[in-house]
């Protein structure tokens, strides 16, 4: 029994250091991190670009990924940061798009990008004012900083986290949370008299 | 309300999408990876063990079948006690002639396609349908198509110069260049640069492979490219095959369409898998190939593969056409 136990918890997961390290010699073993990642990876995109795009995007994202294989950091157990990071520059060139979904959402509180993956086609999606508020703000952010927010907002990422997944020092993840937060907390608070200072500062 | 709370409750009824949903998308995943299996996969970092001289010479048309005693080399990894050998000497001998006697296709254009359709069984699926896939990609290998919930999408492939990949049209020019004598052509493919340190980012992997481990992996791969393969550089893969030590022939090796073959194999100590290329017992033609674990392989204490696992797949379709999505 203890011993069943025990064989139960350590085989529970290889790490994904370990499976991309062996997906090296046995290219087929990387399917694996697809199926521990890709779900939550595509509700991801889904939420920044819609439901069209999705499919696309996370396949993108994979073979990419698997393409760089070779120069996955072997000392980090987790790899949603890494994939976060490749998705994040694929999602970067389709941010027309992203920005008028939440210029639309803010002038109109119909949210295209809820609408795309609801059930009922018919059921059009209107946003509470403080959602149109924060669409607002995202619609005004820097890609590098928006990209900063919703990897913490919505994809849970750590601070550290998103620094290996933008490929961009701690201090920097902080000084654009900070800088986007403004926008975002000025956006549901009214108006921030700042606000006009940073656009011109963004450049 | 603090606005991290509320921007976390925007849009937070996006659906995690089920297995459904997301199977194109791992089917692309899944066709990449097969390609570099089939590219990379027959890596062999285990000694060469000389098996080429225990297949008997017998004199007969076409096949032989060979009775080996494999008790003393391989003992219980033995694939299959009911497997069945033919004469390797034999076979490409056949093989060599029959590819002679093709016909050159012409030279494709570079804004023409190459269509693919195959079919993939993964060790874990058990007795399921399989993976179909069809693909197109541009003869220059700029641009990659498929359907899509029966939407024709035409993908841009970004070079990537540290890939070990090559397209259509590069395969056939890199096919040009080789020596059409079995002899100069092992010699050529033991040492080619291009298959020892490409892909970028492999490690040492590459320097450390066998000679004859690379010999044996490079000429599957090109074997696999027959819509422009010279048919004087096909029977000199042949002849070559039948050098390297190691190479056997198993009869009735299927494919994943349940297509039996002519499996051919490289034998060598310290692998886990041993892996055939399937061909056609009468026209040599690639059928596909199947992978077969020879013993557990695990990874720290997870096991990966269960010794007697089978991947294999199947070449369903394969032509030049005009256009993206067209099959013929």
């Amino acid at each position: 029994m203890i011993a069943d136990a025990q064989r139960a918890e350590t085989s529970d997961r290889t790490d994904d250091a370990e499976l991309i390290r062996r997906s090296r010699d046995e290219p087929g073993v990387f399917a694996a991190l697809f199926d521990r990642h890709a779900p939550e990876l595509h509700r991801y995109v889904t939420r920044r670009l819609g439901d069209s795009m999705a499919d696309d995007i996370v396949a993108d994202t994979f073979l990419a990924a698997f393409g760089k294989r070779g120069r996955y950091d072997a000392t980090r157990p987790d790899a949603r940061p890494w994939l976060y990071g490749i998705a994040a520059n694929l999602i970067g060139k389709h941010r027309r798009t992203e920005v008028r979904s939440y210029r639309a959402l803010a002038r109109t509180g119909v949210d295209e990008v809820a609408e795309s993956y609801a059930d009922r086609v018919d059921a059009e999606v209107t946003a509470s004012a403080a959602h149109r508020e924060l669409a607002s703000a995202l619609a005004t952010l820097s890609g590098g900083d928006r990209d900063v927010l919703l990897l913490i907002a919505w994809a849970d990422l750590s601070y550290d986290e998103v620094a290996h997944a933008l490929g961009i020092p701690v201090g920097t993840v902080r000084s654009r949370l900070h800088r986007a937060r403004k926008k975002t907390r000025a956006a549901l608070g009214g108006a921030d008299p700042t606000a006009i200072q940073e656009e011109a500062d963004r450049g | 309300m603090d606005d991290l709370t509320a921007l976390r409750e925007l849009r937070a009824d996006a659906p995690e999408p089920d297995a459904g949903r997301l199977a194109a998308a791992r089917a692309r995943l899944v066709t990449g990876t097969d390609r570099a299996a089939n590219r990379r996969g027959f890596l062999s970092l285990g000694r060469p063990m000389v098996l080429a001289g225990a297949f008997g010479l017998v004199a007969a048309l076409v096949l032989t079948l060979v009775q080996i005693d494999r008790t003393g080399g391989i003992g219980d990894t033995s694939p299959s006690k009911a497997a069945r050998y033919a004469s390797a000497s034999e076979v490409f001998a056949q093989a060599a002639l029959v590819a002679e006697a093709r016909s050159t296709d012409a030279s494709p254009r570079p804004d023409q396609w190459q269509y693919r359709k195959s079919l993939t069984r993964q060790p874990d699926e058990g007795s399921g349908a399989g993976d179909t896939m069809e693909e197109w990609i541009r003869y220059d290998g700029k641009q990659t198509a498929g359907y899509d919930d029966g939407r024709l999408r035409i993908r841009d492939v970004p070079p990537d110069p540290g890939d070990d990949d090559l397209s259509p049209q590069r395969y056939a020019g890199k096919l040009r260049e080789l020596p059409t004598d079995p002899d100069k052509l092992l010699a050529h493919v033991r040492g080619d640069g291009h298959w020892i340190d490409l892909p970028v980012g492999e490690g040492a992997t590459g320097a450390r492979e066998d000679p004859d481990a690379r010999a044996f992996r490079v000429i599957s791969v090109y074997l696999e490219q027959q819509a422009i393969m010279p048919p004087k550089l096909e029977a000199a893969m042949y002849r070559a095959l039948g050098k390297i030590p190691g190479v056997g022939v198993e009869v009735g090796v299927e494919d994943a369409a349940g297509r039996k073959g002519l499996g051919i194999f490289r034998e060598a100590g310290g692998l886990d898998t041993r892996r055939y290329l399937i061909l056609e017992p009468e026209t040599f033609r690639y059928l596909g190939t199947r992978v077969l674990w020879l013993r557990d392989e695990m990874s720290g204490s997870d096991l990966m593969f269960r010794a007697g696992s089978v991947y294999s797949s199947a070449e369903l379709a394969s032509g030049i056409v005009e256009k993206a999505g067209q099959r013929r």
